[in-house]
């Protein structure tokens, strides 16, 4: 404790004796050469499965337990939508229900806030029974019909939950393949204003946040674009093919672990984040050492 | 304390010395330069070294730009990018993309050494800004700016003008997504000024934006007129130091007219040498350790692509701050519209710089002060300045935060809007503040006489028989003068001095020696007692 105390003060008050004032130096210099050699990791991208939409009674008798008990009070009875401005969820589809439960954006606590990505309430088994409880209400509905509240469903077929094509890695790759390229392209044509060249999110306007890419599934990526979750817009199948959903959900996977040539990637924040970085570590150190050495006469 | 050895050792590596410059001599005739060269005092206060940081960082730019520009391409043209697994960046292959971004992945992928000479050189930018930004305080703080040195204020302002305005054009030569935003914003700046911008963008441009000339006429502008820019005005900079000598601070033994320090040879020369090492070293370890740009997650630039939260260079975030806190005002005048990026983007850095330029003439307006200084003032003994030098920091802190406002916001989970109106208040709030503030704190140490940061010097507590105490060190009499230059600087050893130099030649001040005659200045002293325009 002392010796630090003592350490600190020579730092900021200067030497009281002459010492060799090149054994400090040389060794910044030498940890300097390791650190030129020091190169870092490249990243692999992994490949999610699919979540088959389960049409088992049972499971869909389970779904409307867990509706009833977690989602009714605000989506009504069988999804036909809330007074308090809920949305009812009759066409809603797998696609949304496996999205919102899945990044824990639902249930939500308070109905005036952005749905954000939370850990998930609800464990798998209960995931597939709501989806496939979710996924059943068109059926269910139109054999126990209910007056709808708010405004009358605008997408007759609502998306199923898409399948992400594998990335091409070699020549034993199936066709159909996408390629990380690809997904780039079309990444920065379409996510990257909001999201973030690398998927570090940003921010728009009213509050309302772009959240970061880096934990989000292969299945959500390309969920969100199919389902559009408010904020953000619906890239339905005339703006995006699905192989193009499955090059950029893709390229997001990327992104999780991207290749970090050059060391410790200050999570892809910008500029700024560097200049923060130069300023207090490199310049920070810099003027210690003016310190430590400029005072001696 | 000289033993035998020590000081056969000493007249031993004089006698090398004696050779080496008789050698030189012989052919030059230049020993009365060298010897009063080595012999040149340079005072010792660490702040003194930070300018010399950005020196030295600017030799490591000199050295890794020239290694980058022996890879760089600089041409627009287009061209397929066709990695080989292991040579390149898979992710991009087959894309189309600028010559200049493709040269600069081949850089970052293909180059041996390529990429921590890239990286070390964008580091080396980041901390010569930095060290460049503090010189330029320490030099303001201290008055150092004062007669005669108002020219040098002017070039250094020049070198930063320059490195500013050469850090920008290598942002923009990766041609990534990132420089092409940049260029986007400043040819739209460009093109707001009023009458002339439009024809004055098409002609930096050769055309519309983007255009296929702009890359290589910024590499010129980036390769040779800045960088000759900075090298033709850091020597007139170094000239007219060694011209004008050091600056110091008032202390035990300093006067007007002599300096005292560490001589070039061979002390201070070792000082320096340690510095050099250490700024390779850290950058260095910057370059090798801190990804910075990383080029290929940005991708190649198209017009009509744009990445969120793209910001510039910090040094230059304060300008962007300036664009996007603006409000959305418009002008018409004469039948012209004065386009608004016009307001932000060039009145008010031409206003900043002005007021900049200009200061050394309205110090001397404020302080009625016309006379000659070599000795420094202390922060505290001029609040008026402090304050101005505060608030102008706070100033540049507000637009800088307002560059990041894309990232503020999300770590401060606060709507954009509203950060953005904190933002734009805190132009005018946040500089008089902080300029109150330390206006207040220089007049609280002038009183007590403290340093603000470290320990007061001296300071042994002696307890008498009788059970009185008092300190030794008190003697040398800050409590009792309040003019209290005696403790403006850093306790020196003593013994660190061999002599006081005289580097006048008047030989004035060798008996001054280690008297520690007080001297008060006149000038100083009536900057304390005498008018303070702030109103206090």
């Amino acid at each position: 404790m002392t010796r630090t105390l003592k350490l600190l003060r020579r730092v900021l008050r200067g030497p009281a004796s002459r010492r060799r004032i090149l054994a400090g130096p040389a060794a910044v210099m030498a940890l300097g050469v390791a650190a030129f050699a020091f190169m870092a990791v490249t990243g692999t991208a992994a490949q999610g499965a699919n979540a088959p939409v389960s049409t088992n009674a049972s499971d869909i008798a389970a779904g409307e337990q867990l509706f009833a008990a977690h989602c009714q009070s605000c989506h009504g009875v069988n999804g036909v939508g809330g007074t308090n401005g809920s949305p009812e969820l009759i066409d809603a589809g797998a696609a949304a229900a496996d999205f919102y439960i899945t990044t824990g954006r639902m249930p939500l606590n308070a109905t005036n806030n952005q749905a954000l990505r939370h850990h998930s309430y609800f464990n798998a088994t209960q995931t597939r029974d709501l989806v496939a409880y979710i996924a059943d209400l068109p059926a269910i509905n139109s054999a126990h019909p209910l007056p709808r509240v708010g405004e009358e469903a605008f997408n007759p077929t609502s998306p199923g939950i898409p399948t992400v094509a594998p990335l091409c890695t070699g020549p034993g790759t199936p066709s159909g393949c996408v390629t990380l390229s690809d997904g780039q392209r079309y990444y920065s044509l379409n996510c990257a204003q909001c999201h973030q060249a690398a998927g570090a999110g940003g921010m728009l306007s009213k509050g309302d946040i772009v959240p970061s890419l880096h934990n989000a599934s292969l299945t959500q990526v390309a969920e969100a674009m199919r389902v559009g979750p408010s904020p953000m817009p619906v890239f339905g199948t005339g703006q995006l093919s699905a192989k193009q959903v499955s090059a950029i959900a893709q390229y997001v996977q990327y992104l999780h672990n991207p290749n970090n040539r050059g060391g410790l990637g200050i999570s892809h924040f910008g500029p700024i984040a560097e200049g923060f970085v130069g300023i207090v570590i490199g310049f920070g150190v810099l003027m210690l050492a003016s310190r430590l050495i400029g005072n001696r006469g | 304390m000289s033993t035998t050895e020590e000081r056969l050792a000493a007249e031993k590596r004089m006698k090398y010395e004696r050779v080496g410059l008789d050698a030189v001599d012989d052919r030059l005739g230049s020993s009365g330069f060298i010897q009063k060269a080595l012999d040149k005092i340079f005072p010792d206060h660490w702040s003194f070294m930070v300018g010399e940081i950005a020196m030295y960082c600017f030799v490591v730019l000199l050295i890794t730009g020239v290694y980058l520009a022996l890879y760089y391409v600089p041409s627009a043209a287009d061209v397929v990018y066709h990695p080989t697994p292991g040579h390149g960046y898979m992710p991009l292959a087959g894309q189309h993309m600028s010559e200049a971004y493709q040269s600069v992945l081949n850089i970052s992928f293909n180059v041996r050494a390529g990429l921590v000479m890239r990286q070390m050189h964008h580091w080396a930018a980041v901390v010569f800004m930095a060290a460049i930004a503090f010189h330029l305080c320490r030099i303001f703080f201290t008055g150092a700016f004062r007669r005669p040195r108002e020219t040098n204020w002017v070039i250094g302002l020049l070198l930063l003008l320059s490195v500013m305005l050469e850090g920008f054009s290598g942002y923009s030569l990766p041609d990534d997504l990132l420089s092409g935003t940049g260029l986007r914003v400043v040819f739209s700046i460009v093109e707001s000024i009023p009458f002339i911008g439009t024809w004055l963008a098409f002609d930096l441009w050769g055309s519309q934006f983007p255009g296929s000339s702009l890359i290589p006429r910024l590499f010129v502008v980036h390769e040779f007129l800045f960088p000759l820019a900075i090298i033709g005005l850091l020597t007139a900079h170094l000239m007219l130091i060694w011209r004008q000598k050091h600056t110091d601070f008032p202390g035990p033994g300093k006067t007007e007219t002599n300096i005292r320090g560490s001589r070039l040879w061979p002390q201070y020369a070792i000082k320096s040498g340690a510095l050099l090492m250490i700024i390779f070293g850290v950058l260095g370890a910057l370059g090798g350790l801190f990804q910075i740009n990383a080029i290929w997650l940005y991708g190649p630039y198209n017009p009509y692509t744009v990445s969120a939260g793209a910001q510039p260079d910090w040094y230059v975030g304060w300008l962007d701050g300036s664009v996007r806190l603006w409000p959305h005002w418009e002008f018409r005048s004469f039948g012209h519209e004065i386009a608004n990026p016009f307001f932000p983007g060039v009145l008010v850095p031409g206003i900043v710089f002005t007021i900049m330029f200009a200061w050394p003439q309205i110090d001397r307006l404020i302080y009625k002060d016309h006379v000659a200084h070599n000795l420094l003032d202390r922060p505290r003994d001029k609040p008026f300045r402090t304050a101005v030098g505060v608030g102008a920091l706070a100033f540049f802190t507000d637009l800088t935060f307002a560059s990041g406002t894309d990232l503020l916001g999300n770590d401060l989970h606060m709507p954009f809007e509203r950060l953005i109106e904190i933002l734009q208040y805190g132009v005018f709030v946040a500089p008089l503040v902080a300029g109150a503030i330390a206006y207040k704190t220089c007049q609280a140490l002038q009183r007590t006489d403290a340093h603000p940061i470290m320990k007061p010097v001296g300071g042994i507590l002696i307890r008498t028989a009788d059970g009185a105490y008092h300190t030794l060190g008190d003697e040398h009499g800050a409590h009792g003068d309040h003019d209290g230059h005696g403790h403006a600087v850093d306790d020196h050893d003593g013994n660190g001095h061999a002599a006081a130099h005289d580097d006048d030649g008047n030989g004035s001040a060798d008996g001054n020696g280690h008297a520690a005659e007080e001297v008060d200045e006149p000038a100083a002293g009536a900057a304390i007692s005498g008018p303070d325009p702030s109103g206090s």
